[in-house]
């Protein structure tokens, strides 16, 4: 039942370009598919681990770099970039992971923050490789024999299809045993010690594929702008992809994919400006964190248990 | 290679005052996880918060430096308060991640509301000593830099009587030991608490001040601050405040010296590479984390 | 007979303090030791050592021959050894049959390329690891909570849960630590007669208890620590008769000790 619900919702999804041939909503539908599975690999981390990541807007920065360098600076293809996107940054998880999930949370949190930040200070000042301030302007379509993805009905497929094929993954290892594994952790890490398994691996497995994951859609997202540039490192993405979770829900899957599909749409709808924009956030955050930490989905969850409660007793 | 020593004392002279600022705002955040175990995010927006308070007052002041100062203290007291009596006193200490998330939030709200009321345009601030300063051979030093690093170095004194000495500072410390025998012994948890965000608020008011005759003053000038000072708070070991004072200056006179030969994407890069290289050897931080200690 | 688990000369001190001195004694297979002592004696900390919760700072421990001194705690409990913890130890965000399957499967053969490909062998270990947890909820009697979250749960019903879970995997040998201690005395009955059913079934014990009586209801065997070292060691009814036991329970020599001390004068 709920394995044709979804069919049917993706494959609505996937006809959005048959039913508009607007590109401003076919750009924001792009969006919309990227940042949701951005949101989704935060998930992964965050919601269900319990390790809150700003490393994320690192990942992300660093697969379009990955992405885009490795069409203009290496000759390599989009979907060559798209590979290296997710090495790279799998392999950078391993190395902080390690060394910083060692030491507990609280460090963890702000190594990953100071990650981010020194990722920002590499894209403006190591000029030879990522050409500064000025970006790489001009990334080409990607294109897979011969048939190129120039518009944004058509760069819409890429997207779609990725947001289907990430999803599908991380929503077969979060509901996985594996999945539950990390909620354990998250939950209760001496007794997941106690019944034999080793917390270690599984965070940094966590945490590597929420990193691949997030820069493989980082590496998307820079040729769907045609530019990369260090203004690709704002913030602003991190407190989206934060937002979207938390509103959703830490650690409830689906709440998070519907947050981020709703959340991309509605500051397009509303228009506001860019710092209005940016005070709602901050506003959303505060009240959520405040009012349903555990998102909208904790709070409908809440309440399902206050029934079950009623009843059994 | 030879190195002018000349330029080497300027390098070092610069490294110390910046790292001084530094530490005015990497104590706040010690202190502030001391007592709560929470990390403010929106601590740089209360730096921010001075800075613009110091480049309003100085005008209505006249130029005059210390009276500006003040009231610059005092606007981000107040600011702490109000962050803390709203938002803080409701989190728990073992809310660690709700408590970034929050105070991540309280950042955004401030530092967009003061973009969009004075525009992210820079400010010039300047004070009755212009850019006089004293001048030694080759070395010259505006007075308004030591003037900053006068008085953080000043506050570190006065923050250390007041830690020792005072019935406050006692029982900020007694909480951050131990929070159990602090409430059996009857220190209220919660005025504790608000003593330390004001106090800390306040530091970080200063920081601003000082900073504001140096620099531009914008809103997004305590963003980039506040990363090196959690990664300062690492390296000095979580909740350490002098931890947090030595890591601060050694990172102002590693990137100050490190800018004066190297370009500048090494220099910002370096606190990144010192926090990793301390994690790997040393996890606590160079010197012991949790309870706060005053050396 | 071989013991199944055995401590020779534990220590464990905290700055300077020996919370364990010199601490040896063996578990034969198939039987209920308890491990008891007043407040501080060291109890906790030697369970800890043991399963590698805590380093120790000397002493060896073996498991059925095999030595896991020293191991992580996670390496200690894949080769056979499952506790409890003194505060109860759930995952109180998932249902009561998630909390007990997590607790085997570390022990069955689907890697984590079945788990995520859903393999036959995946769907073999997750429904022998249900058909064990609905097995394990009857017995402690949780069976109409089975679905919802163990949060929900009485503290003393919560034991009962991390008591099922230690046994999911079946281990060589089960440490539980204060199985009863908080929990409604009605229950207790309950509680004692689970572990001696399991014990029947040939589940080898080592409690860690408070409740003297208790641990004298159900315990073959009983080692006495008291300030970190073994005081006594013996059956349920040496213990009882032990004088040493009877003061560093009570601080006083009672008065059949003194009838018998001056009946030896």
């Amino acid at each position: 039942m709920k394995a044709i619900a979804l069919l049917i919702a993706a494959l609505a999804a996937g006809a959005l370009p048959l039913l508009t041939d607007s590109n401003y909503i076919l750009g924001i539908a792009v969006s919309a598919a990227i940042y949701t599975v951005a949101a989704a690999a935060l998930n992964l981390i965050y919601g269900y681990t319990g390790l809150l990541s700003f490393a994320q807007l690192g990942f992300w920065g660093i697969g379009g770099y990955a992405a885009a360098l490795t069409v203009m600076s290496f000759g390599g293809t989009f979907w060559q970039g798209l590979l290296w996107a997710a090495l790279v940054n799998a392999a950078l998880a391993l190395a902080i992971g390690y060394p910083t999930l060692r030491t507990g949370r609280h460090a963890f949190v702000i190594v990953t923050l100071t990650f981010a930040l020194l990722v920002n200070l590499i894209a403006r000042d190591w000029v030879e490789l990522t050409r500064g301030p000025l970006g790489i302007p001009g990334l080409p379509a990607p294109s897979v024999l011969g048939f190129e993805f120039h518009s944004t009905a058509r760069f819409y497929w890429i997207a779609w299809g990725y947001a289907v094929l990430a999803l599908g993954g991380l929503y077969a290892l979060c509901s996985s045993r594996i999945g539950r594994t990390l909620v354990a952790i998250k939950q209760n890490e001496p007794l997941v010690r106690a019944q034999g398994i080793s917390p270690m691996p599984y965070k940094l497995a966590a945490f590597a594929v929420s990193a691949a994951v997030t820069g493989t859609a980082g590496g998307i997202f820079a040729f769907h702008l045609r530019i990369i540039d260090p203004l690709f490192l704002d913030f602003y993405y991190m407190q989206t992809f934060l937002i979207m979770v938390i509103i959703g829900g830490a650690g409830s899957f689906w709440g998070v994919v519907a947050a981020g599909v709703a959340l991309s749409a509605l500051p397009e709808v509303l228009r506001f400006s860019t710092d209005f924009r940016m005070i709602i956030y901050g506003l959303v955050l505060v009240v959520a964190m405040l009012v349903m930490p555990n998102g909208i989905a904790g709070w409908l969850q809440q309440r399902r248990l206050a029934r079950l409660r009623a009843a059994l007793q | 290679m030879s190195v002018d020593p000349l330029y080497l004392v300027q390098l070092t002279l610069n490294g110390i005052t910046l790292g001084l600022l530094y530490a005015l705002i990497a104590v706040g955040l010690a202190l502030i996880f001391g007592v709560m175990e929470i990390i403010n995010f929106a601590h740089g927006e209360l730096l921010m918060v001075g800075a613009f308070a110091m480049s309003f007052a100085l005008p209505a002041m006249g130029l005059l430096y210390w009276p500006s100062v003040a009231v610059a203290i005092l606007a981000t007291m107040i600011a702490g308060l109000v962050i803390y009596e709203t938002l803080l006193v409701r989190l728990r200490p073992e809310e660690f991640e709700r408590s970034i998330l929050v105070t991540l939030g309280v950042s955004i709200i401030v530092l967009h509301v003061v973009q969009y009321l004075f525009t992210a345009n820079p400010r010039l601030v300047d004070t009755q000593y212009g850019f006089d300063g004293i001048q030694i051979g080759a070395i010259r030093i505006t007075f308004t830099r030591i003037i900053g690093a006068l008085a953080a170095a000043v506050a570190f004194g006065l923050l250390y009587v007041v830690l020792r000495h005072t019935q406050f500072g006692r029982a900020m410390r007694a909480i951050a030991q131990n929070r159990e025998a602090a409430l059996m012994v009857g220190i209220r948890p919660r005025v504790v608490a608000r003593n330390a965000v004001v106090l800390a608020a306040g530091l970080c008011g200063l920081a601003g001040a000082a900073l504001a005759p140096l620099q531009p003053v914008t809103p997004g000038m305590g963003q980039f601050l506040i990363f090196k000072a959690f990664a300062l708070v690492i390296i000095g070991g979580l909740g350490n405040i002098p931890g947090a004072i030595v890591a601060a200056l050694g990172l102002g006179l590693v990137e100050s010296w490190i800018g004066g030969f190297f370009e500048i994407a090494w220099q910002e890069g370096a606190v990144f590479v010192l926090m990793i290289a301390v994690l790997l050897l040393r996890p606590d931080g160079i010197f012991k984390r949790g309870a706060m200690r005053l050396g | 007979m071989k013991p199944l688990l055995e401590v020779r000369g534990l220590r464990k001190s905290y700055a300077g303090v020996h919370a364990v001195d010199d601490v040896s004694f063996a578990v034969v297979p198939g039987s209920i030791t308890g491990l008891i002592g007043p407040n501080g004696s060291g109890k906790s900390t030697a369970i800890d050592c043991i399963a590698g919760f805590q380093k120790s700072d000397a002493g060896r421990v073996f498991l059925d021959g095999a030595e896991i001194t020293g191991r992580a705690a996670h390496e200690v409990a894949r080769a056979g050894l499952m506790r409890t913890f003194q505060t109860v130890r759930i995952y109180e965000r998932l249902s009561l049959r998630d909390n007990l399957a997590i607790a085997a499967q570390q022990f069955d053969d689907a890697g984590w390329r079945d788990e995520l490909l859903r393999t036959a062998r995946y769907r073999r270990a997750v429904a022998a690891a249900e058909a064990r947890a609905r097995e394990l909820i009857e017995l402690v009697g949780l069976t109409r909570y089975a679905e919802a979250e163990a949060g929900i749960l009485s503290y003393g019903q919560k034991k009962l849960v991390a008591l099922a879970a230690a046994l999911m995997p079946r281990p060589r040998i089960v440490v539980l630590d204060e199985p009863v201690a908080g929990v409604n005395p009605t229950r207790i009955r309950d509680v004692e007669a689970v572990l001696r059913q399991l014990n029947a079934a040939g589940e080898t014990f080592l409690i860690v208890e408070h409740n003297v009586e208790f641990i004298t209801n159900l315990c073959h065997h009983v080692i006495v620590l008291d300030q970190g070292r073994k005081l006594a060691e013996g059956t349920a009814a040496e213990i009882h008769a032990d004088p040493r036991v009877l003061e560093a329970y009570l601080g006083i020599a009672p008065e059949a000790d003194d009838a018998q001390r001056r009946g030896a004068a």
